[in-house]
């Protein structure tokens, strides 16, 4: 039993091989596969230049050989296998590393401006190459989260969230270079842990340290109560949803416009943190215990772990979704990693990103393909990857 | 002297030719003249003697005449031989006079004779008128009443002669009776050890000495014949059963007699192993490491009794410093050894462990360390966790408090506060935000302080101050100055109480505890119950804990008297914590063990847990989960399960979960306080590594 049958597709145009099978060695392992789909290439377009390859067999990656992949996976080797195949994901390179003056507590990124949110009470806005543009402070106490709220021209809005049990807005001009405090929010009667910015740029949920969470504008419009401890985490999932993590162990989902809870997802451990991807409609969370979680939701019976990706040895103190990409996402965690993960190769992270001296507090995508992350030694790094896949 | 002889043999052989003995004197009269007088001397006594009996039974027929004749010349022969004189009296064995022979002379007793002569005529008694008086006087005046004896065949009295008296002295002594006799004389050797060259006999060796005896095969044979044909019967064996012997206990109660058969052996003592051995092979002699353990334990817990050591040989071995000991021991053993059989039941040793549950169904519990708190540069006293857990206090001896952010390890604030800091602790009003904190400042005051983020504090007896200028902003609100050394501030759960412990083994002004709406401090107790180790306030009824150093005194503060004495068993309290509900106190002490007392059942330990392999130094209850966790100088924490049912019939579940590492041993201090996250099932550790752990 040395060969198997197996019928090669992919749904990238450039890379279509013919559809018939082929007979190939069950030992072969990935490097193999990509050598046999570079050679048909080759075969069919001389200008081929040679390109790597991964491989899914229904839906996971292939990782070891196929022989012993499909043992593990209960796939039969007596039909005809459908390999998928698509462009290796490359490396993502560090680029730039940000210094700062103490801890960073957040990141917030968009296309063109990085915001970031220190333990020394500032925020701070970098341009994606890295070079400091302003400086925010203004608040007594630590930045604990920060988030860019709109941007029209030249002026931008941005929020800043302290354990000072505010919040404010400021209004920034990129010209000009001038920040201005526009609104002080608050309201909380214990450190602001995590803000969120609807998609449309007009609410404000701000989440705070206690069992209450606040959505705002200028006053509290609506205050959601129902967690029994620290909100960690808060994000709007779309215009009339917004969902919570808590250290009670329980994800709540919120419907705004009556500020009644929808669903709640009861884990065993203490959320740290939770990205809400509207490509996959998934939910991932961070928690204590070294483990991301992949949730569902719209089920109704709540407390449905899709996946678990585990590989981390310390809490994971932030994880978010790639935004143009179904599966993946980045994570990071107190053992001083940032992981690229990919949810179709669930046993192991696609790349450790260890660039970090200490523990990592606050990872971000850009749409423009940078990667980020900060942490405990005072560095925001940025990694540049290849987002040329946006099939999903 | 031979004529003589002769003469009277002549005579003697014309009376009696037939008669025997005179045959032999006959004879001896021929042999006579080739015998000297010595060996004649020798002779006649030897016929004479042996037949003398015959002699008196042939005069017995014989004529009145002749036997006169003859008894004179037996008489004669007899006093030669014997060498006395004529006139003395001639020994009772030869006179014949009474021919009654020898019966019972009792037998005549009722008559007047006492038997008869050689004439068949009666023979008197001797008047004899003596009554015992007479018989006194003789006694007292005859000299010679000692020598007289009393004839009974006659009935006279004879006086023994010097020789006799003599002769009894000498056999009394167990001596030959003649003087003469030598009983030394020199052995004539017939066959002397000597190796001659000549055989004593020549004869050669019979054949009969070769080959074996016919007539004894003749014999075996007939005695097999008889055995066979069973003529011959083996030796009956005595039958006891008839009743000789009887069973004395047969009526006895069988469960006593089965008492008195039990035989208890003496505990034996263990075999000599290696480690006894003089020279024993290396891995048995004690590295430094294991020396140093053995000297530092107590001589009851150490494993072996003395200190394996290597001699080169035997000779060099000392003697045994410890036998009188260990003789002494082993007596004490025996003495002291159980006196009752240990029934042994086949039980499945499983199925006595109790069913405890796994760990692993157990969860959660703290099981990994997450996160390091560093910045502290002396060894951590004391930490305590917000009641929001949002924040962490710790309290070091380098003279700070920290405030730590308890998901990220930052150190938010630091605050000098110019002393050791011996006890942190967190107003548990979750609507204040205050701390007090413990300070042993160097003139040996100590003042308790709280800070909080809106910083305030305070404390009494005792001098309270408001905090002003420099030490306001660093966040200090209110001082207590206490007139010793303050150990440890705990607060009521209410949040308005707070209690400090002075120890001091001479007051009673030991315990203070202080209001702080009222700015006023009271001392509750009026006597010194011994050295106050720690304290704590009852979660929820009025009730007060004072652990001093074998025991624990629960207070009740409303009737001010004490309600309960929990006897720890332990040597000196180290720590002390209350379960949240109340009913249950775990108590740590620095002889390793952790007891846990249920206030309902008993005021004895409910459970004693001896995990730890030095002193514990810190105890805790969750306030959420059923977990206690205990912090020992040996660097670790180990975290239980303790489930406490409403129930009273129901035991507390305990199960130890997990023992955590994760602090550096420092000048032989490990983890110095252990405190749990009031909502998660975290565990903060402080340690003397001056760093703290979370574990979750």
């Amino acid at each position: 039993m040395s060969q198997i049958q197996a019928r090669f597709f992919t749904e990238d145009k450039r890379y279509v091989v013919d559809d018939v099978p082929f007979s190939i060695p069950a030992a072969s392992e990935v490097q193999d596969l990509s050598n046999v789909i570079n050679k048909l290439l080759e075969a069919k377009n001389a200008s081929h230049s040679k390109v790597d390859f991964d491989f899914l067999v229904r839906g996971q990656f292939l990782r070891t050989s196929l022989s012993t992949h499909m043992a593990t996976e209960g796939i039969s080797t007596e039909e005809v296998v459908e390999i998928e195949y698509v462009e290796r994901i490359t490396a993502p390179e560090p680029e730039e590393c940000m210094m700062h003056d103490d801890w960073i507590s957040s990141v917030d990124a968009d296309a063109e401006w990085i915001l970031t949110g220190s333990y020394d009470k500032t925020a701070r806005i970098w341009s994606t190459e890295g070079k400091p543009a302003m400086t925010v402070a203004g608040h007594t106490d630590v930045v604990k989260d920060v988030a860019w709220v709109k941007r029209e021209g030249l002026t931008s809005l941005l929020l800043t969230a302290s354990l000072d049990q505010t919040v404010l807005l400021w209004e920034w001009n990129s010209e000009r270079n001038k920040v201005k405090a526009r609104h002080c929010c608050r309201g909380h009667a214990g450190s602001v842990d995590t803000i969120s910015v609807d998609p449309t740029g007009t609410k404000v949920r701000l989440e705070r340290a206690r069992q209450k969470l606040k959505r705002q504008q200028r006053t509290p419009l609506m205050t959601l109560s129902g967690h029994s401890e620290a909100v960690s985490s808060v994000l709007w999932c779309d215009s009339e949803e917004v969902c919570s993590a808590s250290w009670d162990h329980t994800i709540r989902i919120w419907d705004v416009d009556t500020g009644g809870m929808k669903t709640t997802l009861t884990g065993s451990k203490v959320f740290n943190c939770i990205s809400y991807s509207p490509l996959c409609r998934r939910l991932a969370s961070g928690s204590t215990d070294r483990h991301i979680r992949l949730w569902d939701p719209r089920t109704k019976d709540g407390s449905l772990v899709l996946l678990s990706l585990t590989s981390h040895t310390g809490w994971v103190t932030a994880v978010k979704w790639a935004p143009s990409h179904a599966h993946q996402l980045v994570s990071g965690s107190l053992d001083n990693l940032v992981k690229l993960w990919d949810t179709r190769s669930c046993k192991a992270p696609l790349y450790d990103l260890a660039a970090h001296e200490d523990k990592v507090f606050c990872v971000d995508w850009t749409e423009s393909g940078l990667m980020l992350s900060g942490g405990a030694d005072n560095k925001l790094y940025t990694y540049r990857y290849s987002a040329q896949q946006a099939e999903a | 002297m031979p004529a003589r002889q002769d003469r009277c043999f002549t005579k003697t052989k014309k009376l009696c030719p037939s008669c025997t003995l005179n045959t032999a004197l006959f004879n001896s009269s021929d042999i006579s003249n080739i015998l000297s007088q010595s060996d004649a001397d020798k002779l006649f006594p030897a016929f004479i003697i042996s037949r003398l009996d015959y002699c008196n039974s042939l005069l017995s027929g014989c004529p009145k005449s002749s036997v006169k004749s003859l008894q004179s010349f037996q008489n004669a022969t007899v006093r030669k031989l014997t060498g006395t004189k004529k006139r003395e009296y001639i020994s009772p064995i030869l006179d014949i006079r009474n021919t009654v022979g020898n019966i019972p002379m009792e037998w005549y007793k009722d008559f007047p004779h006492i038997g008869y002569n050689l004439d068949g005529k009666k023979i008197y008694k001797p008047i004899r008128n003596k009554d015992e008086l007479d018989d006194f006087l003789d006694k007292m005046e005859n000299p010679e009443y000692w020598r007289t004896v009393h004839d009974k065949q006659t009935g006279s009295d004879v006086v023994l002669s010097d020789d006799q008296v003599e002769l009894v002295n000498r056999l009394q002594r167990g001596q030959f009776g003649d003087v003469n006799f030598n009983e030394c004389e020199p052995m004539v050797e017939f066959f002397s050890s000597d190796v001659m060259i000549h055989p004593v006999t020549n004869r050669p060796a019979d054949k009969r000495s070769f080959i074996p005896s016919l007539t004894e095969k003749e014999k075996v044979s007939k005695l097999v014949h008889a055995i066979k044909m069973g003529w011959i019967k083996p030796r009956r064996v005595e039958d006891d059963g008839r009743g000789r012997y009887y069973n004395l206990w047969a009526s006895e109660d069988s469960s006593i007699l089965a008492r008195h058969k039990m035989h208890l052996p003496a505990p034996k003592i263990p075999l000599p192993g290696h480690h006894e051995s003089y020279n024993p092979p290396p891995e048995y002699l004690f590295t430094d490491e294991e020396r140093a353990l053995w000297e530092q334990q107590d001589p009851a817990d150490r494993k072996l009794p003395f200190v394996p050591r290597k001699y080169s040989s035997l000779r060099q071995v000392p003697a045994f410093s410890q036998f009188i000991h260990e003789r002494f021991e082993r007596c004490l053993d025996l003495y002291l050894c159980p006196r009752q059989r240990k029934m042994r039941v086949n039980v499945n040793p499983e199925d006595l462990i109790p069913q405890l549950p796994k760990p692993k169904d157990l969860q959660p519990f703290p099981t990994t360390r997450s996160l390091v708190y560093r910045g502290h540069s002396g060894l951590v006293r004391s930490i305590s966790v917000s009641p929001s857990g949002q924040w962490l206090a710790s309290g070091s001896d380098d003279g700070s408090v920290r405030f730590w952010e308890v998901c990220s390890s930052r150190c938010m604030k630091t605050v000098q506060v110019g002393g050791a800091v011996k006890s942190v602790a967190w107003n548990p009003n979750p609507s204040v935000c205050l701390l007090a904190v413990v300070i042993l400042s160097s003139e040996r005051l100590l003042s308790a302080q709280q800070e909080g983020e809106e910083p305030a504090e305070g404390n009494g007896s005792v001098v309270w101050s408001e905090a002003e200028g420099e030490e306001l902003n660093q966040g200090l609100r209110l001082k207590i100055q206490h007139p010793k050394a303050v150990h440890q501030v705990v607060w009521h759960a209410k949040g308005d109480y707070l209690a400090s412990v002075m120890p001091d083994n001479t007051s009673h002004l030991q315990v203070y505890i202080h209001q702080l709406s009222r700015r006023r401090s009271q001392n509750p107790f009026s006597r010194n119950k011994g050295l106050v180790q720690c304290i704590s306030f009852h979660p929820i009824r009025p009730y007060f804990f004072v652990a001093t150093q074998r025991s624990i005194r629960i207070y009740n503060l409303v009737k001010q008297e004490m309600t309960k004495k929990l006897q720890t068993n332990s040597k000196w309290i180290s720590s002390m914590a209350v379960h949240p509900g109340g009913d249950h106190v775990i108590c740590g002490s620095y002889d390793c063990k952790l007891s846990w007392f249920d206030l309902d059942l008993s005021t004895k330990p409910y459970k004693m847990l001896r995990h730890h392999k030095k002193a514990v130094r810190g105890v805790a209850y969750h306030r959420l989960y059923p977990l206690f966790a205990s912090a020992s100088d040996d660097g670790s924490v180990i975290v239980c399960h303790g489930t406490v049912y409403n129930d009273l019939l129901q035991n507390p579940l305990i199960v130890p979960v997990k023992v955590l590492r994760g602090h550096v041993m420092t000048h032989d201090l490990g983890v110095l306080d252990v405190t749990f996250h009031p909502t998660q099932p975290w565990v903060f550790s402080s340690g003397a590594d001056a760093t703290i752990c979370l574990f979750t």
